[in-house]
């Protein structure tokens, strides 16, 4: 009993983290952006880390600043990137930001507190320590960007499925680009303080993974996403506990077992149907 | 003058490894898989982990071979692989990987003694502990692998600029698993000396930088070189100044160079016409 209640934080946390993860990913699949989640996690835990070297309290509201003030800048190379260069040299410089934020954090910790630990919890996070106080904190920024999105959801999702026809149809794309990363930088600002790189990163990937190879309607994925979360979450926590291992990961572990089981079952699904149904789902849509 | 002995090892690496991940790099970037390496870091990492924790030490053979034979069997499985569905591209199988390679070894952690200490060391790699005979390895090895290349250059070149089409289903199997298996091979030898940051900005950072430049393929071979040395050197000396983490250095000088090249470029859509989407 009392395992239970010690772990019902972790897993009020995970529920929330994978709710609006599990919406934002859709936007990361259809965009084609994986990799820039892990990189705005990873200058959000730049600003982290800044603070942390600075003494200044990981609580306050200077530290929060800090890593709003990273986000936005990442936020908007980001988002003024996708206009001007081909889609090659866009990723080189996620993939050289991503790089260089890990490394200038590493250095600055190597600096500060000459233990590695640190580096570790930047990486997992501490997800079996979250208080209440940061989860509801959480909870409550995220319904209100879910709501925003919700709201202008005729801005977000066209933006997300069809560039082209988004910028004919009279979308300001440059503002609502920008708005969408803002939106994604602080969901991932808050989200990596809670549970570290990991987590953010896998969160937003794998369960959309998973939605997409069962429906391509955005109700349906953002409702499965958050079932399988669950479900996943209290496996990973409980067996983490089990077995004396760091939960985030154990959690992660556990998602991408499921999304490997599930395409398993899927190809076997696949060859049963001998004509091959036209559902589009292991086969490109035209 | 004493300083520039010490470093003699750590230089000559990084001559050793910015030469071949420059080369790769520029195929790397021509693919658009810029993260594969990453995650064949990271399970080149994971794989290792596994290892010490079936009893091998860490520096040992078996240790080796099995993470070089664990990568391996991944890095096959992705070359092969043609997974088309509209939203679950190459390049979100790739993430995938790595997270979970990440997720793996960080379970294991501390089942591992010294297991926070090792994913550090991945992260940021032990370049200034380099000894001469690890130098010669990574000579021989690469050398063999560069001359392999050269073998196939020109298929290789034609495949990373998309003209995938023009060969036959088999042999473009054939020749993308020689690609990544011996792509695999380097990216584990570089990542236990120069950890998986430094591995990936030497693959990304001077092929980048060259992509502002020319469009020979050549000379971008022999630029990416250049640069990835002179950031090399630049990064070392800094980093022994000032007391920083040498390989985390290295890679923000190269970040750093490459920002001031793409700032400064003339044209940075000159290059539109030959980089495929």
């Amino acid at each position: 009993m009392e395992g239970l209640i010690f772990m019902l934080p972790p897993f009020a946390a995970c529920l929330t983290l994978i709710g609006i993860h599990g919406y934002f990913g859709i936007h990361v699949l259809k965009r084609g952006i994986i990799f820039i989640d892990i990189a705005m996690a990873q200058i959000a835990a730049l600003g982290v880390t800044f603070a942390f070297i600075f003494k200044i309290d990981p609580e306050s509201s200077w530290t929060y600043l800090l890593s709003l003030i990273f986000v936005l800048i990442a936020a908007y190379i980001f988002s003024t990137l996708r206009c001007k260069n081909p889609k090659i040299c866009i990723e080189a410089i996620i993939g050289i930001s991503y790089a260089v934020a890990t490394t200038a954090a590493v250095i600055l910790i190597d600096k500060a507190a000459g233990s590695d630990e640190h580096v570790k919890d930047m990486i997992i996070g501490s997800i079996l320590w979250v208080k209440w106080a940061d989860i509801i904190k959480s909870f409550v920024v995220y319904a209100i960007i879910g709501f925003i999105h919700y709201y202008f959801r005729d801005k977000f999702i066209p933006l997300s499925e069809n560039y082209e026809q988004a910028i004919q149809k009279g979308v300001k794309v440059r503002l609502w680009d920008f708005i969408f990363y803002l939106t994604l930088g602080i969901v991932v600002m808050h989200s990596v303080r809670i549970g570290g790189i990991l987590i953010v990163f896998s969160f937003l990937i794998i369960p959309s993974s998973i939605s997409a190879l069962f429906s391509n309607k955005w109700f349906p994925r953002i409702l499965s996403g958050w079932i399988i979360g669950t479900i996943v979450s209290i496996i990973g926590l409980y067996l983490s506990w089990k077995f004396d291992v760091p939960s985030g990961p154990a959690v992660v572990l556990f998602l991408g077992l499921f999304l490997v089981i599930t395409v398993i079952f899927r190809s076997i699904g696949k060859t049963k149907n001998i004509e091959g149904s036209v559902d589009g789902n292991i086969v490109t849509e035209s | 003058m004493d300083t520039i002995l010490f470093l003699a090892a750590p230089i000559t690496a990084c001559l050793l490894l910015s030469g071949i991940l420059g080369y790769f790099g520029n195929h790397i970037l021509s693919r658009g898989v810029i993260f594969v390496d990453i995650a064949v870091a990271q399970v080149a990492a994971l794989g290792t982990m596994i290892g010490i924790l079936l009893g091998a030490n860490e520096g040992s053979l078996f240790s080796s071979l099995f993470s070089l034979g664990f990568t391996l069997i991944i890095v096959s499985a992705f070359a092969i692989s043609k997974f088309k569905h509209k939203e679950f591209s190459q390049e979100v199988i790739i993430g995938i990987i790595y997270c979970m390679a990440l997720a793996a070894a960080m379970v294991m952690v501390d089942m591992v003694t010294g297991g926070s200490n090792f994913i550090q060391k991945t992260l940021t790699g032990a370049i200034l502990w380099v000894t001469w005979k690890d130098n010669l390895i990574l000579f021989i090895i690469f050398s063999v692998i560069l001359l392999l290349h050269m073998f196939f250059l020109k298929k290789f070149i034609k495949i990373s600029q998309g003209e995938r089409d023009s060969f036959p289903l088999s042999e473009l199997r054939l020749l993308e698993l020689v690609f990544y298996i011996t792509f695999g091979i380097v990216v584990v030898q570089s990542v236990k000396i120069g950890g998986i940051f430094m591995v990936f900005m030497y693959l990304i950072g001077p092929a980048a930088m060259t992509h502002f430049i020319t469009e020979n393929w050549r000379k971008r071979f022999f630029l990416s070189w250049i640069f990835g040395f002179l950031g090399s050197l630049i990064g070392l000396f800094v980093s022994f100044k000032y007391s920083f983490s040498n390989g985390p250095t290295i890679v923000c000088t190269l970040g750093l160079m490459l920002f001031f090249i793409a700032l400064f470029s003339k044209n940075p859509n000159k290059h539109t016409a030959q980089i495929i989407e």
